[in-house]
């Protein structure tokens, strides 16, 4: 589904939306709460040259929207209903979005499974046995399926573009500081980002258009002027530089991948395009997993102790304020979730600053420093997005300490790490399951970035695809 | 108390106010190991004279704002996902006895 397919509709496709999504439960699991459509149409005001007229969107259930719950997929936020929407709540409703389900995601966005919620699994729309990928799952299963063709995600560790590969939708994650993030329930500051996901790059880059934008709210927004990025899609590839991240592409033992990989590769050539190998550091890359776990558990760790149930939230009995706190927050939080809270903590206790958090945050730099000579010579890096179709819940990704874990599984972390903007795009169907690769490009080159892969769609084929569309 | 002990976690665990079973104590050890040989993955990394990268961009997108009144939160509203309240305010067990 696209964005123009309820342009040029009515309201009745909105609601039919919402009944999709209700229809798609027992398939897919990917919805925690659904809006109330009804009440949004009543005084629809908007007219079609809104950039979102008519069009139903699915929210994360990370991101606030007043008088409507919002859980995180969490059991201590299971009856929060925020006071207040998220700034990219308002820009949406602004541009003429219509809000159909709030969607699951792993508990607090901490998790890449989407198993890990507290409505259980979310199923891959294509293979319903297999994972949706996470943490933004509920969000990609929707657009897969063809019940939205917007949905928002956020993106901390890949949490957009992991989960847009495996259900083969568009997921984008701008340069950090492009979209707000007010309102949004936070997992590691220094690396989140809202993202999204479409079914086609044109709908990408018009949701950037609504989404992006400074805001005093969120002080990490860029005042950097918002692009007409819809309008300036070019895709041209005559002379435009790509280098392949080799470390990647090394990593991955899927023959199928490397297939896929490479028929895209020769046809981005034939289009003008100079593709180059380029290779990182290998202590470089096999630290970003490392580093990414030191700062996001400790950055989450501090995010979250205000989830205590006092103030809000379920709260649990007991016999004095401590215990209170105590048994909200056992309960409140799954066990992956308090053993990733344990893990932040010890690296942030004084003895273990320096060795730990500090020297992560220092090796950080290390890999943004490379990252960004590296892209000195070229307008992208693109890789595959991931080392294999979306596995099954029990399927391993193989041993934590390899190369296809650490490198092939993790590589988007370089988006996250430097706020430099990224994007997944389906470029191949296997044995009926997608298959992505990913881009990404200097800071705030959306533009450049969004044309690139606005090439690979068209050499793929796979625009406006999603399960409705392929039967 | 030993280091990495099952009583070494649980206090971990009870300083940022919740607890751990001893399961998920067997599950946090596997993890805490994991974590400690990643580390060696970080440890290879030379950092000598390179400072800390706490976000991803240092331009200045920063600004005190006024000291005025602005985002104001009606009562009503602060109240709304409090568990339990009573003349305005959040009831909790008392605090001093």
């Amino acid at each position: 589904m696209r964005i123009d397919d309820y342009k040029q509709g009515n309201l009745e496709k909105v609601v039919e939306a919402g009944e999709k999504a209700k229809a798609s439960q027992e398939r897919l699991n990917a919805v925690v709460s659904f809006c109330d459509i009804e009440e949004q149409i009543k005084d629809y005001k908007h007219t079609q040259s809104d950039l979102l007229f008519q069009t139903p969107v699915a929210l994360k259930d990370n991101i606030n929207t007043k008088g409507t719950r919002t859980t995180a997929s969490s059991r201590i936020l299971d009856n929060y209903i925020p006071v207040y929407n998220a700034t990219i709540v308002d820009k949406l409703k602004a541009a003429g979005a219509v809000f159909v389900a709030k969607t699951s995601m792993d508990e607090l966005g901490m998790g890449g499974t989407n198993l890990n919620a507290y409505t259980g699994k979310v199923n891959n729309p294509w293979d319903l046995q297999r994972i949706s990928g996470g943490s933004s799952g509920g969000s990609a299963a929707l657009v897969a399926e063809g019940v939205v063709p917007l949905a928002i995600g956020s993106d901390t560790g890949d949490s957009v573009r992991k989960p847009a590969a495996y259900c083969g939708v568009v997921g984008l994650k701008p340069t950090y500081g492009r979209i707000s993030r007010y309102g949004i329930i936070p997992y590691a500051s220094s690396l989140d980002h809202v993202g999204l996901f479409t079914t086609t790059i044109k709908d990408a880059a018009t949701a950037l258009e609504v989404l992006a934008g400074r805001d005093d709210n969120d002080m990490t927004t860029s005042y950097k002027p918002v692009e007409k990025y819809s309008s300036l899609l070019n895709s041209d590839l005559q002379g435009k530089r790509i280098g392949v991240i080799k470390n990647v592409m090394d990593a991955i033992e899927d023959k199928t991948i490397q297939e896929t990989f490479k028929q895209l590769l020769d046809k981005l050539e034939s289009r003008g395009a100079i593709i180059e190998d380029v290779v990182f550091d290998t202590d470089l890359m096999n630290a970003l997993l490392p580093t990414y776990y030191v700062i996001s558990n400790a950055e989450a760790t501090a995010n979250h102790s205000n989830l205590d149930g006092i103030r809000f939230g379920v709260r649990e009995d007991g016999d004095d304020l401590t215990s209170i706190m105590i048994n909200s927050r056992t309960k409140g939080f799954s066990s992956e979730v308090r053993k990733r809270f344990v893990i932040g903590s010890y690296s942030l206790f004084t003895e273990n600053q320096d060795k730990i958090f500090r020297k992560a945050q220092k090796v950080r730099r290390r890999i943004v420093d490379a990252l960004k000579e590296k892209l000195a010579s070229y307008d992208v890096l693109l890789a595959s997005a991931a080392g294999s179709i979306a596995p099954y819940p029990d399927e391993s990704y193989g041993e934590k300490l390899s190369a296809t874990y650490l490198v092939a599984e993790n590589h988007m972390l370089l988006g996250n790490f430097s706020g430099y903007p990224s994007i997944t795009v389906p470029n191949a169907i296997v044995d009926g399951m997608p298959v992505a690769v990913n881009l990404l490009a200097k800071p705030f080159e959306e533009t450049l970035m969004l044309s690139i892969a606005k090439a690979i769609e068209e050499e793929c084929g796979l625009e406006g695809y999603c399960r409705e569309v392929s039967e | 108390m030993e280091m990495y002990s099952n009583e070494y976690f649980k206090k971990l665990a009870n300083q940022i106010m919740f607890d751990l079973s001893d399961e998920e104590i067997v599950s946090l050890k596997a993890d805490f190991e994991i974590m400690l040989q990643q580390m060696e993955l970080l440890n290879k990394i030379d950092t000598d004279g390179i400072t800390e990268m706490v976000y991803p961009f240092e331009d200045e997108t920063y600004f005190l704002r006024e000291d005025k009144i602005n985002h104001v939160l009606s009562q009503e509203d602060a109240l709304e996902n409090a568990p339990e309240t009573k003349d305005g305010q959040i009831v909790v067990p008392k605090v001093v006895k």
